[in-house]
């Protein structure tokens, strides 16, 4: 596996795509982080049910694969629903791809693209 | 003499939210609330009081939904008081929307400092700090063009001036800037209630001179107690402390002093009532510090818990006294609890976290 | 089965029959050598899998009761904090740093959070009232992301974990399927074109020596024949009797060389 040291030493950030609740209390533990302007950008999504889905997946792609900066995207699984595809196609180590639960949709281990090859690999 | 007259203008407002209050939440409503196993039964039990407005809501809501239909109608109410009522009545009822519209301006100044759309804030604005001109601040592209129209169009153009220039807006925290319009708003508000011929040595001036009282020096203990190991400076911080309450002068200067939780409570001992708060829940023995406020006591209360009690229990005496639109006041801050209160209930039931529900404060 | 994989394109010599033969050795302790790797990485991979399944049940429950304190926040606060702090976010307090670690020669990044001292966005966020639920919101979620990050290191690990074993698992069926097969069936090719090349060499010295006796023989006849010739002559003539016997002699001698070299070719 070639994972050279340069590809993830200056990933340091997480990154969260989420609903309101969800995003407001993750930025208070601290991860917010709003790059130098010209051009700034900000490591979070907040999506609300007017959010078009193409953009949720176009931060999705931006936090994927442009940024080199995100170690960790934190995505709501019920957001990560709407790109099911986009989330179930990206395979790489780097950024970890995690479904968070949020306040209104408890986590259902069933639709967890990660849990889905665990349990398939114990034959379950 | 107040009594001969005031019916003639505010007797009909008065009435109102007499009935207004009657149709508040229970002991009894609440410890059916409690019962409850799901969203759907908060809203059936809440039906004799808001009914009309949870109707429509799908089943099993957020409870950010139900939060912000109860909103609606309290908003809706209010509104329909401030149609009603007259002359300085209807002065009252402006003053207590400033505050609402404070929490507007600075959600406004945010957006602009960071170069946002700011007509998509409007929505997220409280609609009690609407007033008409709000969104022409939106025009604003920059802080200083939002300053000016500010000091043109809004009601609270006395509250910049002459304690925040548009450099301010640009350098300050927000919530400094937000704090000291508070601050500002406080003292007017307090000022109009003592000066105001139809106020001054009436019932209104005698309760909302206590309300208003215990507002600052609850923002004050707050400010202070919050701005440890942060970098607001003791000077900047006495700068928010609103000039009158109880605490001022000798507590204000003392706060200012303060340096952690035991200076705290050095500062308030002098007023019985807060040093009683902060021995129930051990801040002023040696044992508080931060962790100790982060924590809460073991039963629960939080300080700030035990300043809403008691604001709540101000509340109800209000209505105690006749011929005064403190009562608007009054109904209007335990209406906002009774609405936090349910949000309160709904989330517990929501998350399954039953352990904390009674975590709330039930007045009647 | 052997058939189907082919032999390599070697010419059959001895040298290139050493060369397979070390080759197949190599192949048979690369083979194990990546059996019992793929084998630690299975062992490494289920403990991580049946982490995953537990630390994502875990994050359930924690982020409820991270929910649940933002909830007490808006109790306490009494207002929608959210956009403020939107807005106020700037510099990551809470950060990773990745590091590595070893498992029997894979190197697997295990994500550390820490926090950057000296940033702080939110101090003064409640500064008028909810202060203090923020501040122990904030712990809460801080403590629910340090999960979070845990549980994005085992995933990370998970899907590297993945990929190596199959890689490992794909070269040892590799090396046992295809590697040595072919190998052994060079070998076995080569030793056979060895052994035709022995028994065509063999005939033809047979052959060889077949006509140099033959020839031989001819020879002896012919010497015979001169001898008689010669001693019908030395009753007529004696004194021509010494150059024929001198003849005899060298034709022995050849014959004795030769009857040693076939000798020599067959051992």
């Amino acid at each position: 596996m070639a994972v050279s040291a340069a590809t993830y030493k200056e990933r340091q950030f997480l990154a969260v795509i989420g609903d309101e609740d969800s995003v407001t209390g993750l930025l208070l533990a601290g991860i917010g982080h709003v790059t130098e302007p010209p051009g700034s950008q900000r490591n979070f999504l907040v999506v609300d049910s007017k959010t078009e889905t193409s953009e949720i997946e176009q931060a999705f792609q931006n936090f994927t694969q442009e940024r080199k900066d995100i170690a960790v995207l934190l995505i709501n699984q019920h957001i990560a629903e709407r790109i099911r595809h986009s989330v179930d196609a990206f395979a790489d180590p780097f950024p970890a791809v995690l479904e968070i639960p949020s306040k209104d949709h408890p986590y259902d281990p069933e639709k967890d693209s990660v849990l889905k090859r665990v349990r398939r690999l114990f034959g379950e | 003499m107040e009594g001969l007259f005031f019916n003639i203008n505010g007797g009909y407002v008065e009435g109102i939210v007499r009935g207004y209050r009657n149709s508040l939440l229970t002991g009894q409503n609440y410890s059916n609330l409690i019962q409850c196993e799901t969203i759907d039964d908060v809203k059936l039990q809440l039906a004799p009081s808001y009914g009309d407005v949870l109707a429509s809501l799908s089943p099993n809501p957020s409870t950010s939904d139900l939060a912000s239909r109860m909103t609606d109608k309290l908003v809706a109410e209010f509104k329909y008081l401030v149609a009603q009522a007259t002359g300085s009545s209807a002065k009252f009822l402006e003053y207590m929307t400033y505050g609402y519209m404070i929490d507007n301006i600075a959600l406004l100044i945010t957006g602009t400092l960071h170069e946002r759309d700011t007509r998509e804030l409007l929505e997220r604005c409280h609609p009690l700090g609407w007033f008409e001109t709000l969104p022409v601040l939106c025009v604003a592209t920059n802080i200083e063009e939002l300053y000016n129209s500010v000091l043109i169009e809004t009601p609270l153009a006395a509250y910049f001036k002459g304690s925040l220039s548009h450099q301010d807006l640009d350098e300050l925290n927000i919530e400094i800037v937000r704090n000291t319009l508070y601050k500002n708003y406080l003292e007017d508000f307090y000022n109009f209630i003592n000066t105001h011929p139809d106020f001054s040595g009436t019932p209104t001036q005698d309760v909302m001179a206590e309300i208003l009282q215990f507002e600052a020096d609850r923002r004050a203990i707050n400010i202070t107690l919050n701005s440890f190991g942060t970098e607001l400076s003791k000077l900047e911080r006495r700068k928010l402390y609103p000039e009158f309450g109880k605490l001022y002068p000798e507590g204000s200067l003392m706060l200012s002093r303060a340096e952690d939780v035991e200076g705290v409570a050095l500062a308030v001992s002098a007023v019985a009532d807060y040093k009683a708060f902060f021995d129930a829940v051990g801040m002023s023995q040696g044992g508080g510090g931060l962790g100790g406020m982060g924590g809460g006591p073991a039963d629960g209360k939080s300080l700030e818990d035990l300043f809403y009690q008691k604001e709540m229990d101000m509340s109800k005496l209000v209505f105690t006294r006749q011929f005064t639109p403190a009562v608007v006041y009054a109904w209007m801050k335990l209406k906002e609890q009774e609405i936090r209160n349910i949000t309160w209930i709904a989330e517990c039931i929501a998350q399954n976290q039953k352990e904390r529900i009674g975590n709330f404060i039930s007045v009647f | 089965m052997s058939g189907a994989v082919g032999r390599e394109a070697v010419f059959p010599t001895r040298q290139s029959l050493g060369l397979m033969k070390n080759k197949l050795k190599g192949a048979e302790i690369g083979h194990s050598l990546l059996k019992r790797k793929s084998e630690a990485l299975t062992k490494r991979f289920r403990d991580i899998t049946r982490r995953i399944d537990e630390a994502k049940q875990k994050m359930g429950r924690v982020m409820q009761i991270a929910a649940f304190s933002l909830a007490e926040v808006s109790y306490a606060v009494g207002g929608d904090i959210g956009y403020q702090i939107q807005e106020s976010a700037k510099q990551a307090r809470f950060r990773v740093r990745t590091k590595q670690e070893n498992v029997s020669g894979v190197l697997l990044p295990t994500f550390e959070s820490y926090t950057q001292e000296g940033v702080n966005d939110f101090g003064l966020t409640g500064l008028g009232k909810g202060g203090q639920q923020i501040q122990r919101c904030r712990e809460t979620y801080a403590r629910a992301v340090e999960t979070l990050v845990e549980l994005a290191s085992l995933q990370t690990a998970f899907l590297i974990l993945d990929e190596v074993i199959k890689v490992v698992n794909r070269r040892v069926n590799a090396i046992e399927h295809v590697i040595i097969p072919r190998t052994e069936n060079t070998i076995k090719y080569i030793n056979s074109e060895l052994d035709e090349l022995d028994r065509e060499e063999f005939y033809r010295l047979k052959k060889v020596s077949g006509k140099k006796q033959r020839d031989v023989a001819a020879a002896d006849a012919e010497i015979l024949a001169a001898r008689q010739k010669a001693a019908e002559e030395q009753g007529k003539n004696p004194k021509a009797a010494a150059s024929p016997a001198l003849f005899v002699e060298e034709a022995d001698t050849v014959d004795v060389l030769g009857d040693q070299e076939d000798n020599d070719v067959i051992f």
